[in-house]
Formats: C-alpha cells, structure tokens, sequence
C-alpha cells in the first residue's frame, strides 16, 4: 500500500577512462541494483560514477586527477536519466586535465558548477560515514550543507556568496593595513550578515525538521533505546527570524573586534557552527563506540532520505557502498527492509550476494544483481 | 619555423595580447595590415597612440576626455546637483545611451577588494566626498551605480557611511527584473532582491 511517490531514475551509464573503468556500459533497474564482485574490480567506482554526475565530485577521493585512469588525460561520465517533472534527459560530465570538468544536460553545458546540484538529488552512505560523527565541526557542516544544497538553490547561492565574503574580510584583517581594516570592516561586517542570516535560519529550519526524522531511523536501526539528539550551537540562540540573527552577528563581530584584529581571521559566523550530536544526552564524539558511531552515522543518512521524502519532488538515488559487510544480521535485516520499502532507486555494492539471499528478492522486475569481475567486465545474473 | 621578418613577428605578438585575440587571429591581421595601404595604417596607429597621448582624465569626474573638464562636466544644460557614482568608463557609456540620465558622473577607476589588494585609497573615493564638500556648487543627490556584486556592494555601504554627515540625499539604483525576460527564467537570487525592492502600483 505504498504512497504513490515520483521517482529519479538512472535508466543507464557509461563510464570512458574513469578511475579503472576503460569503456563500460551499464543499465539499470528501477528498484535495487546490487553489484558485487571481487575487491578491487571496481565496484565502487561504478557508483562513485553515479555520485560524480549527481554532485561534481568524487565520494572516496577529494582530487580530479585521482579520479582519471591512470596514463589517461581525460574522462567522461554519460547517463540517461527520467524523473517525474521533465521528459527524459542526458547528464553527462566531461573532465580534462588542463580544463577541468564541464557538465552537460542533454548536450547544452551548464554555467556552473552549483547550477548541477540538486538536479540528481542522491544520498551516499559508506564507510567514511563515521567521520560525521567521529571527527571535527567541519565534517558535520559538510554533511549539513551538503544535505541542504542538494534541496535548495538559495542555500547553496548563499554559501557560496558567503565564502567569498569570508575570504575578502579575512584578506581585509590580514593586510595589516590598519587604518584601512578601521575603515572597511564594517562594509564587510554587512555583506555577510545577509548570507549568514539565511545561512543561519536554514540550518535551523532544516534541524528541527531533521530531528524527528533521526529519532525513528535510530529507534529502528538499533534495538537498544537509545534516544538520539543534537544541538546545533551557532554565534546566537538558533532561531529562523533572519533579522534577529542579522543584528546578534553584527554586535558579536563588534565585540570581537579586537579579537579578530589579532588573529586576522573572521571569528563570528556559520563557517564556524557546531554540531553536537548525543546519544541519551551523552556526546557521541566523546563517548561513542565504534558501534555507535556506525549506526548513528547509518541513521543519519537514512534520515537524510527521509527528509528527502518529505519535501523533495522526486525520491532521491540512494548509494550504498561497502556497507553491509560490518552489519550484524539483525541490522542487515532492518536495512533490507527500509531498501524493500524504499520507492526510489538504489545502489549496492558488496562482496557477495550471500547477506542478502531471502531479503532481497532479485529476481522481480524492478532489481537486479550485477556482477563486476577483472577488466571490469559487468554481467547481469537477474531473470 | 624560421622566422624571415622579425617585425612582423612583433607586430603578432604585440596583437596576440590584445583581449579575446588568439595567435591565430594576430597573425591574420597582421598580414591583413601588411597589405593595407599606408596611409590607412598610419591612421590606424595614430588612433592607437593618441589614445595614450591625447586621452586624459576629467578632473572633475575622472570619466575619459580629450579636454579636462570632459563635455557632460562643463554642459550647462546638465544638473549639477546630481552625481552618478560609477565604477568604470564603460558604465558611464552604457547609462548616457539611455538618454535617462541628465546630471552628472564620478567614476571611481575599480570598487574596493582586500583580496585584489585594492583599498578605499586606490580608487577616487576621497575625490568624491571633495566634491561634496564643495561650497559652490551644492550636490543635492548621490545615485550610487555600482555592480550588485559584494565589492560593488562594500563600496557602495562605505561610501554611505562617508557620505552620511553631509546634507546629501543617497540613493542607489533599483535591482530587479531585466525587461523582456519572464519570470520564470529568473535566478531566486536576482528575485528575492526584485520582492525585497517592489514599489507601491
């Protein structure tokens, strides 16, 4: 009796010298699509493929160069892609050494990078997932920014313009000049506070949201109750009024005008907000087990798409890479029945079939499994 | 490649830098030339020459002339009372091809970026408020033009903050929608500004 849902489906892909992918084409299901194979073939450059067409970029290495086959000097990504509120469309990404990358929508180049972000809205989860909640501040507001971007323009507008303002405020603090910084800060000071408000208000719109959403993917993901919560610590008390924001900035910055003469570094803003995550009011940086950080990190990104579900026109593509292999069966059990309930369209890659056998039925018209041996070489073994 | 005529390599390479000129392009033209008469190449680098020699800078408003001050600073049938602030030559051309505008200009050479190294001391920012300050001739309005960008923006809310102590009205031009265009091909950013600015029907 499921909802009808509106749904982004990648009808197939082709991959020319990406990563050790030489000339590969693949179609694929609507439902789940699981690949497995050996280590090291290239399962998940197959999906890293997907993730580089849907957010410029790759989710296992941070540059361009480690991405394009060894010995070559450029790749390409192609795909055909239906969602429910345009006709069928190409997405196809062309990267250069020299030129970098350039995107296409049925063969017209976009303008910006930004301007690609959301089109395919996807949520990845891997194993460097317990980096969120393991590492630094900064891993979590990239987790949070990249979560909101993928659902609005505006947002990823206004990150954008603010880390511009940011760099020109801190060349300002660091000039030395101080006549100038007496003269100018205070124009900067302005000019951020716009996208910082915005910015700011987001964030917190977006949490409260977030928040339900997290308590029932962890409820179900883990059997122990455990109530999963977060704080979301800004320069001011979290509120969505972009004006109060605007003004609380303003005065911090004046009080930390010294402050930040000193260090020559803009010490007031969202590119500083934290994130604290806690499990029954315990912080889970501090305290958590590598188990904990595993299935609060699985939670996250479940409750990722199903925010998504809320308030996205179409289901989003959902990846899922080399995950299953650490789950105990009870998990594993719980995650194949949220990806049996899922509408959208989903990505597997694991070493076997076997976690799977009686769980996912590969044999029905929407899944299939794949399997990837050396050359890469793919053959389905669905139907 | 042997190069027969170094002069002709020269000219190649002194156009190949000019902007949106590719070697390609510089070579064509330079044959182009070559074969031109010489009286019409002798016009052609007088142009170019006179532009360094004879092009100056009006005192006043700093705007491109050949006789300091330029012709919109000395018309009389222009108001005074109003400057335009601009941030290049090239603005003060698109708006006078409007034929809208009827005061006066001040062109400020470039718009304050820490990044670009550039302060409110390398652009003509103190100019400005001198000219406010003149006792002969008082300026009853600033329309700051600058681009919507965050330097155009910095510059402009720091040339307000100068200019607030004087008895100067300070205004800054509409931001919206261009004309011709529909609603749906605007971005959200240019939008949002176009709602934030709606005026009374």
């Amino acid at each position: 009796m499921s909802l009808y849902f509106l749904v982004m489906i990648i009808s197939n892909i082709s991959l020319k010298n990406f990563r050790n992918h030489t000339d590969t084409h693949v179609s694929f299901k609507d439902g789940i699509n699981l690949i497995t194979g050996p280590n090291g073939v290239g399962k998940t450059n197959l999906v890293d493929a997907i993730h580089y067409l849907c957010m410029s970029k790759s989710f296992v290495t941070a540059s361009d160069s480690y991405v394009v086959k060894q010995g070559e000097s450029s790749f390409e990504i192609h795909a055909n892609i239906a969602g429910s509120l345009r006709q069928p469309f190409n997405l196809s990404c062309i990267w250069n050494r020299g030129e970098g990358k350039k995107f296409f929508v049925n063969d017209s180049p976009l303008d910006k990078l930004s301007d690609l972000i959301g089109t395919v809205p996807v949520v990845v989860l891997c194993p460097e997932d317990k980096k969120i909640t393991n590492e630094g501040p900064a891993e979590r507001r990239a987790f949070l920014d990249a979560m909101i971007s993928q659902y609005s323009k505006n947002y990823l507008a206004d990150l954008i313009d603010y880390r511009k303002i940011l760099r020109q405020r801190n060349s300002l603090l660091s000039s030395g000049n101080t006549r100038n910084i007496f003269a100018m800060i205070e124009a900067w000071d302005h000019q951020l506070a716009g996208p910082t408000a915005r910015i700011v208000a987001k964030r917190h719109r977006v949490l409260l949201d977030f928040a339900t959403h997290l308590e029932d993917n962890y409820a179900q993901i883990s059997n122990i109750r455990l109530k999963p919560t977060f704080e979301y610590k800004t320069f001011c008390e979290p509120t969505d009024e972009e004006e109060a924001i605007k003004s609380a900035f303003l005065k911090k910055l004046e009080e930390n005008r010294e402050k930040e003469m000193e260090r020559q570094l803009t010490l007031v803003g969202p590119h500083r907000d934290e994130l604290v995550f806690l499990l029954d009011g315990m912080e889970i940086r501090k305290f958590g087990s590598q188990g904990q950080h595993r299935l609060f990190a699985l939670a996250l990104k479940m409750s990722q798409l199903t925010w998504y579900y809320d308030i996205m026109d179409d289901l989003p593509i959902f990846l899922l890479d080399d995950v299953f292999g650490d789950l105990d069966p009870q998990k594993i059990q719980v995650l194949t029945n949220f990806l049996n309930n899922h509408d959208g369209q989903t990505f597997i890659t694991s070493a076997n079939i076997s976690p799977f056998n009686g769980l996912i039925d590969f044999n029905s018209d929407k899944n299939q499994s794949l399997s990837v041996s050396a050359g890469p070489e793919i053959s389905g073994s669905s139907n | 490649m042997q190069i027969t005529s170094e002069t002709l390599e020269r000219a190649i390479e002194e156009l190949a830098k000019l902007p949106g000129m590719g070697r390609k392009t510089a070579q064509r033209l330079a044959m182009h030339l070559l074969k031109r008469e010489k009286a019409e190449v002798h016009r052609l680098a007088d142009a170019i020459k006179d532009l360094k020699e004879k092009i100056l800078y009006c005192e006043s408003c700093f705007n491109v002339t050949d006789h300091s001050p330029c012709s919109i600073c000395r018309s009389p049938k222009r108001d005074q009372s109003v400057i335009c602030v601009v941030e290049d030559t090239r603005d003060v051309y698109v708006i006078e091809k409007t034929g809208e505008f009827r005061g006066m200009y001040h062109v400020l050479g470039g718009v304050i970026s820490p990044l670009d190294s550039i302060g409110p001391d390398d652009v003509r920012i103190k100019e400005l408020v001198s000219r406010v300050n003149k006792q002969d001739a008082p300026v009853q309005e600033i329309i700051l033009a600058l681009n919507p960008d965050a330097e155009g923006e910095a510059t402009s809310f720091y040339i307000n903050k100068l200019l607030k102590p004087f008895d100067v009205r300070i205004t800054r031009i509409a931001h919206g929608i261009p004309m011709g265009t529909e609603l749906e091909f605007i971005d959200e950013a240019t939008l949002s500004r176009a709602f934030n600015g709606r005026n009374t029907f």
